[in-house]
């Protein structure tokens, strides 16, 4: 049997603060396969995106062991997790973090500008273009975040986060600031990219969102549990 | 290779969309440091066109640095030594000088004492015991003439002091020695010559007969009395070396440093039991205490100014940082490496630096060129001055600093955002 993605055991998240170490992540276990869908429910305040954050290599586990492809990374060091946000990781939030001096174009090629590996600028720009194509905008390729609606940002931001072919995508509430006709797509977008084998982490309040998802984990005061399908 | 190449053309990307989304911050940095590199710029300029003012009036008079002097007293034994140690030799040239009254016979001349034009040493009082005093008439109602220091060359001293030609021509020592003295004067005495119809006749204290000179020339030699230069060899027709004891003569010798011909010239000097004082030109050492000052305080005058610069530039390199956390951030996340995004923020604070040292460099040179234009003609200082490779150094210097106190903090910045920013925003 091949290696799961993503295998998560017994991390645990330790928040530091003034006042006394608060535990957010409380022993948690998650494995992740290739093209996997999961969909992450909980209150306001339980750790989802803490969870997020420490799989994307944000942020590092205080303890357990986190494996990628295989390959145990629990420990690894910036200049490395660098390199792996950039060729495993995709992003997309619950705002679209997109830079309003630049083009949708400018926005996605950030993510191939990124002093990891060089593409010259002919190649950026078919791939950016393919991306923008993925998510249904590639006529907006031109225009500034400011002359888009909320639903092409978006899915401007998902060409950012697909534009280096993941191997995961991380949504923390992608569809948050959206209608539910143009959440809907975003989610489309999303399953699509399963499809070619990326995996994907689908952090949502959205009940018919998650349960578009191939499973739905339920976090509660740092304790992940898996849903079993009624 | 590769790698690097990849992280610079990134960098370059980034660091040049910064740039461009926010030109009126980069404007803003500029303006706050164009004064300090100014001040370092113009300092630096104003202290080395003093300096080599300075230099250049102490060459003159003094001799280049490095010249070696030999000073004697102007006995005919010596005089005869050294005419006949320097002959042909090019490396060595002796001076004589005597003082010389040129114009009208029987009058005391108008400067008597070899006085600049314009000054009255007050020559020729006559005093008595009551303490009244008067002219001394006794030479001679004043008349059309004036007296200089006339200094008999035995070669071409411009090669120690680098007099410069105003009209006319110099001294040519390769012509057989004519009967009529060829005279060169000075500014001040040719100042003299315009303002007063003096004749071309010329008393010197011991010669056989009075002289008639030919005025071929007019020089700079940075001195203030009036003098002339003629070859020795001409006056020596008139003036036999066994004469020059009165009259206040004196003679030196100039030689280039390390000759052979020192030796020679004071051993055959002490063997004939003259006197010799040995020594060597170095304006540039003698000054130096007083140039190291100046600039000492110049400097920290514009060091304060840059650094007021500086803290403009820091002011607005952290608040930019400030309004860049998402971006960074977000740049993180996608994988940007973290020094990456600090050496993009040095690297847009340093080209503001050099970017404005380049504009305050400029200025400085078209403002030193109008100067020297308008008031240059005034100024002997300021005529024709060349803008000084030492202040160009010392503004790129200035704006490399700048811009790497005013960026570092702000990088460091930018390399401590925590990503989850992005997440909780
Ligand atoms: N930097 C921080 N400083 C203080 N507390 C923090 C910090 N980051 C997270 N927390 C706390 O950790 C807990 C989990 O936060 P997290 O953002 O993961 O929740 P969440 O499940 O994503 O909530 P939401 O659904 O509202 O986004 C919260 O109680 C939050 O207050
Ligand atoms: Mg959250």
């Amino acid at each position: 049997m091949t290696d799961p993605l993503i295998r998560l055991t017994g991390i645990t998240k330790v928040l530091k603060g003034q006042q006394e170490p608060r535990t957010i992540l409380d022993g948690v276990d998650l494995t992740v396969a290739a093209g996997e869908s999961v969909a992450i429910v909980g209150r306001s305040g339980s750790g989802k995106s803490t969870l997020l954050s420490v799989i994307g290599l944000f942020d590092r586990a205080d303890s357990g062991q986190y494996e990628l492809a295989g390959q145990d990374i629990s420990r690894v060091p910036e200049r490395r997790a660098a390199k792996l946000r950039s060729s495993h990781f995709g992003f997309v939030f619950q705002r679209f973090f997109l830079l309003k001096h630049l083009t949708a174009a400018q926005n996605v090629a950030m993510a191939l500008v990124n002093g990891q590996g060089w593409l010259p600028r002919r190649e950026r720009r078919a791939r950016v273009l393919e991306a923008l194509d993925l998510v249904g905008i590639a006529h907006l390729a031109k225009n500034r975040p400011a002359r888009m609606s909320g639903g092409e940002q978006q899915r401007v931001a998902i060409a950012r986060a697909l534009v280096r072919n993941p191997r995961v995508l991380l949504a923390d509430e992608p569809t948050g600031a959206l209608d539910t006709e143009t959440g809907a797509l975003v989610i489309d977008a999303l399953l699509a990219a399963t499809t070619r084998g990326c995996g994907l982490i689908l952090v949502t309040h959205d009940r018919d969102h998650a349960a578009r998802m191939g499973r739905i984990l339920d976090l509660d005061a740092g304790v992940l549990t898996e849903r079993v399908p009624a | 290779m590769r790698r690097f190449s990849g992280r610079f053309r990134s960098s370059l990307i980034i660091g040049l969309q910064g740039i461009r989304a926010r030109k009126l911050r980069t404007l803003l940095s500029m303006v706050s440091l164009f004064l300090g590199v100014s001040a370092v710029v113009v300092v630096q300029a104003g202290a080395s066109i003093a300096e080599k003012a300075l230099l250049a009036d102490l060459q003159l008079t003094d001799g280049i640095d490095g010249t070696r002097i030999v000073d004697m007293p102007p006995e005919p034994k010596a005089a005869d030594i050294v005419i006949s140690t320097l002959k042909g030799r090019t490396d060595g040239v002796a001076t004589l000088g005597v003082s010389a009254i040129i114009g009208e016979p029987g009058v005391r001349p108008v400067n008597e004492g070899g006085s600049p034009i314009d000054e009255d040493w007050g020559g020729g009082m006559v005093c008595y015991g009551d303490g009244r005093c008067e002219p001394d008439t006794s030479n001679g109602p004043e008349g059309a003439a004036i007296e200089v220091r006339l200094t008999a060359l035995t070669g071409d001293v411009r090669m120690f002091r680098p007099f410069t030609q105003q009209s006319g021509r110099w001294l040519d020592f390769s012509t057989m020695p004519s009967m009529a003295p060829r005279l060169v004067l000075n500014q001040e005495a040719a100042k003299g010559f315009d303002r007063y119809r003096v004749p071309a006749e010329m008393r010197v204290t011991g010669a056989s007969a009075n002289l008639t000179p030919q005025l071929i020339g007019v020089i700079d030699d940075g001195d203030q009395q009036p003098r002339a230069y003629v070859r020795l060899d001409e006056l020596t027709n008139w003036l036999s070396p066994a004469n020059l004891g009165n009259g206040g003569a004196e003679m030196r010798v100039l030689l280039a440093p390390e000759t052979p011909t020192e030796q020679i010239l004071t051993t055959k000097l002490r063997g004939a039991g003259v006197e010799t004082y040995v020594s060597t030109v170095e304006s540039r050492k003698h000054r130096q205490k007083e140039l190291t000052l100046m600039r000492l305080i110049f400097f920290s005058m514009a060091g304060l100014v840059l650094l007021i610069g500086v803290a403009g530039i820091l002011n607005v390199g952290l608040a930019t940082v400030g309004e860049r956390i998402e971006e960074f951030a977000l740049r993180r996340a996608v994988g940007t490496p973290r020094m990456l995004l600090a050496g993009i923020v040095l690297a847009e604070t340093l080209l503001t630096g050099l970017l404005t040292a380049a504009a305050a460099i400029g200025v400085c040179v078209a403002g030193l060129k109008a100067v020297s234009m308008l008031i240059g003609d005034s100024e002997p200082l300021l005529h024709n001055v060349q803008f000084p490779w030492e202040a160009g150094v010392a503004g790129i210097l200035a704006g490399i600093v700048a811009g790497i106190l005013g960026g570092f903090v702000p990088a460091l910045r930018a390399a401590g955002i925590p990503i989850a920013t992005v997440m909780r925003a």
